[in-house]
């Protein structure tokens, strides 16, 4: 753990039921009246749009804006699209439902209002950029996965050049993050292990990496335990509102830690592997979990036979001998993913996703080389070593 | 002069100084070292780094298939590293601090597309391999980077400025 730190908390929560009727009253203590709701058609088909609406009206909030047209893997011209409609519209606030893709959309629009721009390149980098002026900013997570509700980081691919662009401010804090059961229960088992799977692996990676520090410790340990034990309720029985708040409160603790200390390997070579062969954010991170942390094991040891506790319990953590809990947290890990993949077809190896061929090694190794993730990585890993672990994953 | 303007003061003229020794380094292993000349190589044509410490002399820099070139002092940077402050510079310029480290505890900020930087870290991890003593690079690396140059040598490109 290194010797300085710092850390931002979330915006305020609103988390349980009937937390979207109080969003008209958080957006009046913000002083906006006239919000653009960014959602996806997906979730406009499912009728998560009409009901959040729907509160809205409830509680007054009748002039707002509409954008259900972000793509799943949302980009920098989207962004810049967005941010036109909103100062045609005469916006003042902005509501992201849905996914990373949307909330993290939301977040470049904040951001390139804010800065008074038109184009989020200019605001590419991190910890760099001034506040500008303030944008309210609501979000509402239909997934527990990304925790975008609750960190400083946008993941914004740029099309041009095939990669999936950082922006890192503490200015990208939405204001407030409201999880309501209502919002995940339609998610389809797969998405929800797959997406759950990558708050996981934020509590993971946000508990091991070099930034690491006390408090982001607290979120994650909290949040890997809650996850750990809702996840498969939460597959099998989607409309088990109980398992889907914990998992949203798991998903929202994971993002506050990995927000503050960063992510790792995992990380890195998960995003060369969406921007080059488009595998989904959630289902890299599946992949490679186990073998990253067999890669990192050697300096890393102590701190994953810590990690048993939370994830397997003190029984568990008590029975087994103190030179053998790294090797059964993987061994844990390696198992809950087997229980998803029979529920319901998690992939757990690249050739299961039919997306990658192995002739794309190289440049998926290449672009993870360049994604900052791998820089608090505890362990070093060079072109051979990520090469080595995509070969580990193929089959 | 307070005590706390005396050791800035010193503090800034060591990240000068170190900081011209790091870019000369860094310009003779672009030609001696095949994984620093390939990053240079490969570096996005026309595209420069800056980096710079408050009080002291920073340095812009691009990559070219001859290696990495020093580039006017005014040139800005389509990536800037800004170290936030001299104190946190001196700690990663004395080997204090890695450079993972420093990234770790916030000490600098950067401006740009951090893919553009990422070759240029890199590429002074393995400077730092050169520029320091191996049982002094151990602590600040995560691995040791096999030296394909004797570090002699660099000493003295760094010392003649060749």
């Amino acid at each position: 753990m290194g010797a300085y730190y710092e850390f931002k908390l979330p915006g305020k929560i609103l988390s349980g039921a009937e937390a979207l009727e109080h969003i008209p009253h958080e957006l009046n203590t913000l002083g906006a009246h006239r919000p653009l709701l960014l959602s996806d058609q997906g979730l406009e088909k499912v009728g998560s749009v009409k009901i959040l609406l729907g509160a809205l009206a409830q509680g007054g909030m009748t002039s707002v804006e509409t954008f259900c047209q972000v793509p799943p893997d949302s980009s920098v011209q989207v962004v810049n699209q967005v941010a036109a409609l909103y100062r045609q519209l005469g916006c003042d606030a902005l509501i992201a439902l849905g996914g990373g893709s949307v909330i993290d959309t939301a977040k470049g629009v904040g951001m390139v209002l804010a800065q008074a721009g038109h184009d989020l390149l200019e605001s590419a980098g991190c910890e760099v950029l001034p506040r500008g002026e303030h944008v309210p900013f609501v979000a509402v997570p239909t997934t527990a996965g990304t925790g975008s509700e609750a960190t400083i980081v946008s993941v914004i691919a740029n099309h041009e050049t095939k990669v999936k662009m950082e922006f890192i401010s503490y200015h990208l804090l939405p204001d407030v993050a409201v999880l309501d059961p209502r919002m995940t229960e339609t998610l389809p088992p797969r998405i929800t292990a797959s997406t759950g799977f990558d708050a996981l692996v934020h509590a993971i990676e946000a508990a091991t990496c070099l930034q690491r520090n006390p408090v982001s410790d607290a979120f994650a340990e909290k949040a890997m335990g809650q996850i750990v034990r809702a996840l498969p309720v939460a597959v099998r029985e989607g409309k088990n509102r109980k398992a889907r708040m914990v998992m949203a409160n798991g998903s929202l603790l994971a993002g506050a830690a990995f927000s503050n200390s960063m992510v790792g390997l995992v990380h890195a070579i998960g995003h060369a592997l969406g921007g080059v062969c488009r595998v989904a954010h959630g289902d890299a991170m599946t992949i490679l979990l186990p073998a990253v942390m067999k890669y990192n094991l050697p300096v890393c040891r102590d701190r994953y036979g810590e990690l048993l506790l939370h994830l397997a319990g003190p029984e568990v953590y008590a029975q087994t001998p103190a030179d053998q809990r790294a090797e059964k947290t993987i061994e844990f890990l390696t198992k809950l993913r087997r229980e998803l993949a029979d529920l319901c077809g998690l992939p757990t190896c690249l050739q299961d996703t039919g997306k990658v061929n192995r002739s794309d090694f190289d440049a998926v190794a290449k672009k993870a080389l360049n994604d900052g993730a791998i820089v608090v990585n505890p362990a070093q890993a060079d072109y051979p070593d990520i090469i080595a672990i995509l070969e580990e994953v193929w089959s | 002069m307070s005590h706390g303007s005396v050791k800035t003061c010193l503090q800034c003229a060591t990240c000068s100084l170190v900081s011209g020794c790091l870019l000369r380094a860094l310009k003779y292993l672009s030609r001696k070292d095949s994984r620093i000349r390939a990053e240079a190589k490969n570096w996005p044509q026309g595209k420069t780094l800056r980096l710079e410490v408050p009080g002291a002399a920073g340095f812009t820099i691009t990559g070219t298939k001859d290696g990495f070139q020093k580039l006017p002092k005014d040139t800005q940077g389509d990536v800037t590293i800004r170290f936030k402050s001299p104190a946190d510079a001196f700690k990663v310029f004395t080997g204090q601090l890695s450079v993972a480290g420093a990234y770790a505890q916030h000490k600098f900020v950067l401006r740009g597309d951090m893919g553009l930087a990422m070759p240029f870290v890199r590429c002074i991890d393995l400077v730092e391999g050169y520029l320091f003593p191996s049982f002094w690079a151990k602590r600040l690396l995560k691995r040791l980077p096999k030296k394909e140059v004797c570090a002699a040598r660099v000493y003295q490109a760094v010392l003649l400025g060749r």
